[in-house]
């Protein structure tokens, strides 16, 4: 499942969605990325996330699909948020459930480092004293270099 | 969108026009009067009493649009850099279907001009075939496309049916200079970009490119906006049709173009 939408998630609630049932999977992992009170600026007080509608989800299918080839994977929930966003909220979820943990940590990972460098979302921080546009990290890119083959 | 009257801080804040450059803009309008088959045929054989009424109605189109502003209270004087004013013989509704142009180099739009082009053309066609129809009607005169400004692109959205696609075929048929029904490439900017360009979309018939390139599509840009510099970023990335791109790729009529800065969600 892709979603991207404004509410908030309810982690065990994908949780739930991915592993009821399903019988064959020995492994989930799970990651959630949130709003943080600094980052570029010491007092980030919000951050308003902005998306691409129709290439986005592709862009997030292609991923899914990429990581699909790599792994065995039994299922894969990527939730993401778009729109007004403050400290301690969640923006992202990714959920893998695999056989074994190996290819579920590992894929995961992959998931969320191609989802930064390429699905197209913008965040815009807010802060006291004004608002700014997030610049890339080069860390961001940095890390896809371990998925090189 | 944002405020053109707000800046950053969200206070009031007086536009200067002085340091807006001039843009340039186009609008294409069209219209149609409708008239007996029979009056149809003598426009199209040239037997009208009073002569060639096609050239005739292209040149009062014409000067029309140079006095726009005489006619029309709040309408700026122009300095229009072309004007064009074409008709179509429609046998199928029996009418004829009027197109005007208008292009410039300014500050304010031709929107204005290429509706008063049409409607003078459409009064003029009237005028010239009275005498054996009175019965005409003139209809659906309205804009059809614009751009340039800060506004940006403004497409009509039609829902097609068939009169429109009678209008394509006719087109083709037609043996005088016939509209050509291009489907415009849709541009669009995302976050930093579209803040500092004031525009969300824009759309360019390709008719209007120097080529079939992405690399025309960002100089068609450039030529639209009042910060064209913005386009000029390093780390400014490209999708067509959803699919990221780089470097110089050939874009189609009905594509979907986007620029945007590098990506930041997660």
């Amino acid at each position: 499942m892709i979603a991207i939408q404004h509410d908030p998630f309810d982690i065990g609630a994908l949780y739930r969605r991915l592993s009821d049932g399903c019988h064959g999977t020995g492994a989930v992992v799970s990651f959630v990325g949130r709003v943080r009170d600094f980052n570029e600026s010491p007092e980030v007080t919000a951050l308003t996330l902005e998306h691409y509608p129709g290439m986005t989800e592709r862009a997030l299918e292609n991923v899914v699909e990429r990581a699909r080839q790599r792994w065995q994977i039994n299922d894969v929930i990527v939730v993401h948020r778009i729109g007004y966003m403050t400290p301690g909220d969640d923006i992202v979820a990714v959920l893998v459930s695999t056989v074994h943990r190996q290819a579920a940590f590992e894929a995961c990972a992959f998931i969320m480092d191609f989802l930064k460098t390429s699905a197209p979302f913008w965040k815009k921080e807010h802060t006291s004293s004004g608002a700014y546009w997030v610049s890339e990290r080069e860390s961001d890119l940095a890390s896809l270099k371990r998925w090189e083959q | 969108m944002t405020l053109t009257h707000l800046n950053e801080r969200g206070e009031a804040s007086m536009v200067d026009v002085s340091d807006k450059q001039n843009s340039h803009r186009e609008a294409v309008a069209t219209g149609r009067i409708v008239m007996q088959p029979e009056t149809l045929k003598l426009l199209a054989d040239g037997d009208m009493p009073k002569g060639d009424v096609l050239a005739t109605a292209r040149i009062a189109g014409i000067q029309a649009a140079k006095r726009t502003h005489e006619l029309i209270p709040l309408c700026h004087a122009l300095m229009l850099s072309k004007v064009s004013v074409d008709f179509e013989l429609d046998t199928v509704e029996h009418c004829v279907r009027v197109r005007a142009f208008c292009r410039l180099e300014g500050r304010t739009g031709v929107e204005m001009e290429a509706l008063t082009a049409v409607s003078v053309a459409c009064l003029t066609l009237y005028d010239m075939c009275k005498a054996v129809d009175r019965g005409m009607e003139i209809m659906e005169v309205r804009l059809d496309h614009k751009s340039g400004g800060r506004s940006g692109v403004w497409q009509r959205q039609e829902a097609s049916s068939a009169a429109d696609s009678h209008a394509v075929l006719d087109a083709r048929a037609s043996d005088g200079p016939a509209v050509t029904e291009e489907t415009p490439i849709e541009i669009r900017f995302f976050a930093e970009l579209r803040e500092r360009l004031g525009v969300e979309k824009l759309s360019v018939l390709p008719g209007h490119l120097s080529s079939p390139t992405l690399m025309a599509v960002k100089e068609w840009i450039k030529s639209q906006v009042d910060a064209p510099q913005a386009l000029d970023q390093a780390r400014l990335l490209c999708a067509v049709n959803h699919d990221m791109v780089q470097g110089d790729v050939a874009v189609n009529p009905g594509d979907e173009v986007a620029f945007f800065p590098p990506v930041t969600g997660g």
